[in-house]
């Protein structure tokens, strides 16, 4: 049994077919290019080579890099006379910015940790390098040709503190001259404390005379007592007024205190609609900013950035 | 004719209509705190505080992958960090930008990443990697880029530095065309500096002065000290090789009370040489 299709429904159904899939085609090719754009193939490199003796370290795809900025990448190893022919792919335009005397480095971008890169190092001349040129690399140091850097310039400096501590030890011999001087020191001490109990007598006298003066002075000091004895009465009358009325002052201003609570109990409901109230309108006004034609009027001009100011090349910068 | 009128009154109205504020996640909220301490600080002149909020605002960026947010405070801690005279730091807060090339960075902020990196180069002495990063942030840079009055006065800079005097003046004036509005004053002012700087150092000093002037007096009304002082230091210079000791003499001390004013004892050392010879 066969089913009646409207008709012209599949009228002209190859051309469609095939006007979609060179849509497809297209956008496929597109997207190639595009990614083919993106990846640089459609820069210009320039070759440079270098042969090391050993390329550990060193990997194809490794970025090339002058003044810190990627100039290029490591195209190629191979295995050559002497070592290792290592292929650089630098961008044509870069070229021109590596004079002649250039060398290669194996670097690392944060000193001995970091991405490792090759790090070229302009030379003296005046004139470019050429493409293809063979240019002198320097590899990089292990971490035992470090330590044995460090360990050279370190040894004079032990060697010192090894002979201060000898002559730590030689002094050790002073010490017998020592004791004996404080053996003799020893030998005199009765001596000196027959003088120490002299002075102790001579105190207590002392003491005695300035016990009587003070007799003195205390005979002074309760005439003087007798005196506020007198007029305490009188002052303590006025004290007592004094810490009445304060007393009293207290009270209102308690009073008053609770007074202020209950009013600002009332005033608080008035209190939060006024903080929703403004909490709006500041949305409202935020709302109404990005709104044109206003928006333009308040687009904020400093984007939250500090100055870029060419000033600071000056180096005067860091003086503020 | 009533429908399309309708139509038409809808369609504006939602044109216009804009997106009801958003609140944010958690991060976003201390994303947007974090800038905005880091500011303030900055503003009230504690930069040590200021580059720890830069810090922090950009790691919460980075975790959220906000490829603007990284850019902006990437390059305001390097600013922070310069100013601290911590040029390391400053060279591996501009990394964060610079060695990512995978990241979405808008054209803007590679542009400005460039320019400061090669105003730290340049301010490191490093001139040939100053000039390449000036390079790349020219050739990013449209005619009628922002920056293009910065970049212009940073290679005016590496020029004079190198040597090339007659270059620098043809820089400064063409950064000088280029720095426009309120907001290019800054760089007008630079490129006046650097064009009187150039032709004092091609031997027309007279000539030198009058930019200097312009140079003050815009700084004067900016209100930063560093530059009021460099450019009395640069007119002093100018005056006094174009034999005008008196006036030569009046930069100096008005140099120096700038320069003792903002506690910069080694200025205030150099003038007073200055002043005794």
């Amino acid at each position: 049994m066969s089913v009646a299709l409207p008709p012209g429904r599949f009228s002209r159904l190859v051309l469609k077919v095939n006007v979609f899939l060179l849509i497809a085609l297209a956008l496929v090719a597109a997207f190639l290019g595009l990614v083919a754009y993106k990846q640089g193939w459609f820069v210009r490199q320039s070759p440079l080579h270098f042969v090391t003796l050993n390329a550990l370290g060193i990997n194809k795809g490794m970025p090339v890099k002058l003044h810190g900025f990627t100039i290029g990448q490591v195209s190629e190893l191979k295995l050559a006379e002497g070592g290792v022919d290592v292929q650089l792919s630098i961008v044509s335009e870069y070229l021109r910015r590596i004079p002649q005397g250039s060398h290669a480095r194996h670097a690392r971008e944060a000193g001995v940790i970091g991405t490792a890169v090759i790090d070229i190092v302009p030379g003296e001349g005046t004139l470019p390098l050429a493409e293809g040129a063979l240019i002198q690399f320097e590899p990089a140091r292990g971490i035992s040709e470090i330590i044995d850097d460090f360990r050279r310039q370190a040894m004079p400096a032990f060697n010192e503190v090894k002979q201060a501590m000898s002559q730590v030890g030689r002094s050790g011999e002073d010490l017998k001259a020592i004791l004996a001087a404080l053996r003799l020191e020893v030998e005199q001490l009765p001596a000196t404390h027959r003088s120490v109990r002299k002075l102790v007598e001579e105190a207590t006298k002392a003491t005695t005379e300035l016990s009587q003066r003070a007799g003195a002075t205390l005979a002074a000091t309760e005439r003087v007592a007798h005196g506020v004895d007198r007029a305490w009465p009188a002052l303590s009358e006025k004290l007592n007024a004094s810490i009445e009325s304060i007393d009293a002052a207290a009270v209102q201003l308690k009073r008053t205190g609770v007074q202020a609570e209950a009013t600002l109990r009332d005033a608080r409901p008035l209190l939060d609609h006024s903080e929703t109230a403004a909490r709006e309108a500041g949305d409202v006004l935020s709302a109404a900013k990005r709104v044109w034609p206003l928006s333009d009027t308040f687009k904020d001009a400093s984007d939250g950035m500090l100055p870029i100011d060419s000033f600071e090349a000056q180096g005067k910068g860091r003086v503020r | 004719m009533r429908r399309w009128r309708a139509a038409c009154l809808v369609a504006l109205i939602a044109a216009c209509a804009a997106p009801a504020p958003e609140r944010g996640s958690p991060a976003q909220a201390r994303l947007g705190e974090a800038e905005a301490r880091a500011a303030a600080l900055a503003r009230s002149g504690d930069y040590a505080g200021a580059a720890r909020f830069y810090g922090e605002a950009l790691r919460i960026a980075t975790s959220l992958e906000n490829a603007d947010a990284i850019a902006a405070n990437a390059i305001n801690l390097s600013i922070v960090e310069q100013w601290l005279g911590r040029d390391a730091e400053a060279r591996a807060a501009l990394a964060a930008v610079l060695d990512e090339p995978r990241a979405a960075f808008t054209e803007r902020r590679k542009t400005q990443a460039e320019l400061r990196r090669a105003i730290l180069e340049a301010a490191s002495g490093n001139l040939g990697a100053a000039e390449v990063w000036a390079g790349e942030a020219e050739r990013r840079c449209a005619t009628s880029c922002e920056y293009a009055a910065a970049i212009l006065n940073v290679r005016a800079q590496l020029a004079l530095d190198s040597g090339h005097a007659a270059e620098a003046a043809r820089l400064a004036a063409a950064a000088f065309e280029r720095a426009r509005g309120e907001a290019g004053r800054a760089e007008a002012a630079n490129a006046l500096r650097a064009l009187g700087r150039a032709r004092n150092a091609a031997g027309q000093p007279g000539r030198a002065l009058e930019p200097l002037r312009q140079a003050l007096e815009i700084d004067r009304s900016l209100g930063d000290p560093r530059k009021i002082l460099v450019d009395l230091t640069e007119l002093a210079r100018a005056a006094d090789a174009a034999g005008d000791a008196q006036a030569a003499r009046g930069y100096q001390e008005r140099g120096l009370a700038v320069s003792r004013a903002i506690n910069d004892g080694r200025s205030a050392a150099e003038t007073e040489v200055l002043l005794r010879r």
